[in-house]
């Protein structure tokens, strides 16, 4: 029981990182309908920049905070000068340029802070309580509880503030919202700046667990698309309760099924997606996309 | 302009054109040294396998992230087929066959799914690919891989591994290139077009969308084992690496960057793909990555519809600006434009993608809202 605890909050802690950073994902694909490959990538360079901070003695809490306002700025920048050109031509285009996007963020974070990995500074003590007869880190908790209280403050401003509207207004229809007077570029960039923003916080939180590398949040990216899909591209909560499922079961999974193993836990995620996209192929609470011919 | 392109136009340019490639392919291993045949070979693998995801993503627009996983199959099966000491027709046929199956049987399931979904399934390929291939040591050879000699020259060629091995490659990579041809050109390619247009008229037309997507990944993986094949006969060594993540992604970007729907494009993909990684090296070894970040969003940034847009780009430029009625942006950046490449400098590959989209009988009335359903259908 108690290792079976201990695997659960581990699981909905990975499972909190990988849903941060596909709210990040589902954020510009509801915006831009692209799906952003280069989310994680942006995220390490985040990561790097608290590291900076860091370097220049900043506490930790400010840095964190600095490299997402930097993150915002950047994602807004990256908007309005590259993917701009991109958003109404070939989606596969656009698809492959957040891919470029990727491979030169990774090179440039290898190139300026190199390919090593750095030691990344804990938001969270390193102390282990006991909660229901399991050792439980106290990391692993706090990284939910920030994602819950993120998940939170977005929700307030998606539906109790007028810049929420407006970005919904954006994502539902650019050329309506364009007629009713809203300035949908400054949105848009507002929109991947707080994407980034939030990949950012994911990249912050899983930086101390995997050591800072470029490489750092591949895996959680795959996480996180399989997270998106499974949860529906429309639906943030959803999204976030796929994350967290995938978390637990993987989690759960490598140690309970002998065969899968730590080296496979990856594939159940996608047995779970296979198996839930084939009776619910809009995902676990999407909605059905209703196309007019 | 007028006079070259009509010109090029004539039957017997094309012939004399035709030989002189066909020439050009058998005399230039012999006289090419080591280095470049064996680049010239890799691209060939790689135009293969880029040629594959244009059947599936380029013509059928369900895009897949998984083909890199075929290749790594077909190339298994290759060294597994090999060490066991099969005839090689048999490993040659097995290679493509095996990851034919498993495509189908993936495509299958996978097909029943729109848009990004399929997208998500192929991800899983490579992903789950790479830790089973090193689970499965008994056929893999686990982590360490498993290497297969057996495109030495054979004694009575006189010929050197090197140019042995890119006559196979040649040989294969055509007999390829011009059955895909031949497929994107006649009614399956129509049929191919039409789905990725619009399901629902494809349907309405007896054109079943999941029948057709199932056949083009299918088809896709199929080609893939083929290149997993020639990647055996110019590599000699497969490891799980081979069917990384990371080489998925190159091979999409390749072939978005040769162009998507476009027979020559695939070659351009394959060549991009091979020569990328070796030209950055050689400028900073250190900026890899950087570089090629930088060369790709260069492309794009320039040309959208791929490398085989160049020429119209061009085309474009010397007509000036005048041309008021030449779309400048808008229409330039879609795809659609990939597809009717310039017909005067690339004959064959405009006239193969042309004709489906000729043939497409999109309806021609209401412009916008088939473009905001077409974006309504990718959220």
């Amino acid at each position: 029981m108690g290792t079976f605890v201990q695997l659960v909050i581990d699981g909905l802690s990975a499972g909190s990182i990988y849903a941060a950073l596909a709210l990040a994902i589902v954020l510009v694909n509801q915006a831009t309908g692209l799906i952003n490959f280069a989310q994680g990538g942006m995220a390490v360079l985040a990561a790097y920049f608290a590291y900076s901070f860091l370097q220049w003695g900043v506490p930790l809490v400010l840095a964190i905070l600095l490299s997402m306002l930097a993150s915002f700025v950047l994602g807004a920048i990256i908007e309005r000068f590259l993917m701009r050109r991109f958003e109404q031509g070939d989606p596969d285009t656009a698809v492959v340029v957040t891919i470029g996007l990727l491979t030169l963020i990774t090179g440039l974070c290898g190139w300026i802070w190199s390919f090593n990995n750095l030691q990344f500074p804990s938001l969270f003590p390193l102390q282990n309580i006991n909660v229901l007869g399991a050792v439980v880190s106290v990391r692993s908790i706090g990284t939910t509880l920030v994602i819950v209280g993120i998940m939170i403050l977005l929700q307030l401003l998606f539906i109790g503030t007028k810049l929420g509207l407006a970005l919904r207004a954006v994502a539902v229809n650019p050329q309506s919202a364009a007629f009713s007077g809203l300035p949908v570029g400054r949105l848009l960039m507002v929109g991947w700046g707080l994407a980034a923003a939030l990949g950012a916080i994911a990249g912050a939180l899983i930086a101390p667990s995997l050591t800072l590398t470029p490489g750092m949040m591949d895996a959680a990216l795959v996480y996180a698309l399989a997270a998106v899909i499974l949860g529906g591209l429309s639906s943030p909560i959803g999204v976030v309760v796929a994350a967290w499922m995938i978390g637990v079961l993987e989690n759960l999974a490598a140690v309970y099924v002998p065969f899968i193993g730590f080296d496979l836990k990856i594939a159940v995620p996608f047995i779970l997606i296979f198996i839930v996209l084939i009776v619910r192929p809009q995902g676990l609470f999407g909605r059905k996309d209703v196309v007019r011919v | 302009m007028a006079a070259a392109a009509g010109f090029l136009a004539k039957p017997w340019v094309r012939w004399v054109a035709v030989v002189l490639v066909v020439v050009l392919l058998v005399v230039a291993p012999l006289i090419f040294p080591i280095f470049l045949n064996q680049t010239l070979a890799r691209i060939g693998v790689f135009a293969v396998a880029v040629l594959g995801l244009n059947v599936v993503m380029g013509y059928t627009g369900q895009v897949s992230l998984g083909q890199i996983f075929f290749v790594g199959v077909g190339a298994y099966v290759t060294a597994y087929g090999v060490n066991a000491d099969w005839n090689i027709a048999l490993v040659f046929i097995l290679a493509a066959l095996i990851p034919g199956v498993i495509g189908l049987l993936i495509s299958l399931a996978a097909a029943r799914l729109g848009g990004l979904a399929i997208a998500m399934v192929t991800i899983a390929l490579p992903i789950i690919g790479v830790p089973l291939a090193k689970r499965l040591s008994e056929f893999t050879g686990g982590s360490q891989g498993s290497s297969a000699r057996f495109s030495s020259a054979p004694d009575w060629t006189g010929l050197a591994d090197d140019q042995w091995q890119l006559y196979i490659v040649i040989a294969i990579t055509a007999v390829v290139f011009l059955l895909t041809r031949n497929l994107v050109r006649g009614k399956y390619g129509r049929a191919f077009a039409i789905v990725k247009g619009n399901e629902a008229v494809a349907s309405s037309m007896g054109i079943s969308p999941y029948r057709y997507k199932v056949l083009a990944f299918t088809i896709a993986s199929l080609i893939g084992g083929i290149s997993g094949f020639l990647y055996m006969v110019v590599v000699q060594y497969t490891s799980p690496e081979t069917m990384s993540f990371g080489h998925s992604i190159t091979l999409l970007a390749s072939m978005v960057i040769g162009g998507a729907g476009s027979i020559l494009g695939s070659l351009l993909g394959g060549a991009y793909y091979v020569l990328a990684p070796v030209i950055t090296n050689n400028i900073d070894s250190s900026l890899t990555a950087v570089l090629q970040g930088i060369i790709l969003l260069a492309i794009l940034f320039v040309l959208p519809g791929g490398l085989v847009s160049l020429p119209r780009l061009w085309r474009r430029r010397r007509k000036g600006d005048g041309h008021s009625g030449a779309p400048a942006g808008g229409a330039g950046s879609r795809s659609a434009a990939a597809a009717t490449v310039a017909p005067d400098v690339s004959p064959s590959a405009a006239s193969v993608t042309a004709a489906p989209v000729a043939a497409t009988p999109t309806p021609p009335e209401p412009n916008p809202p088939t473009q905001s359903e077409e974006k309504r259908q990718d959220t």
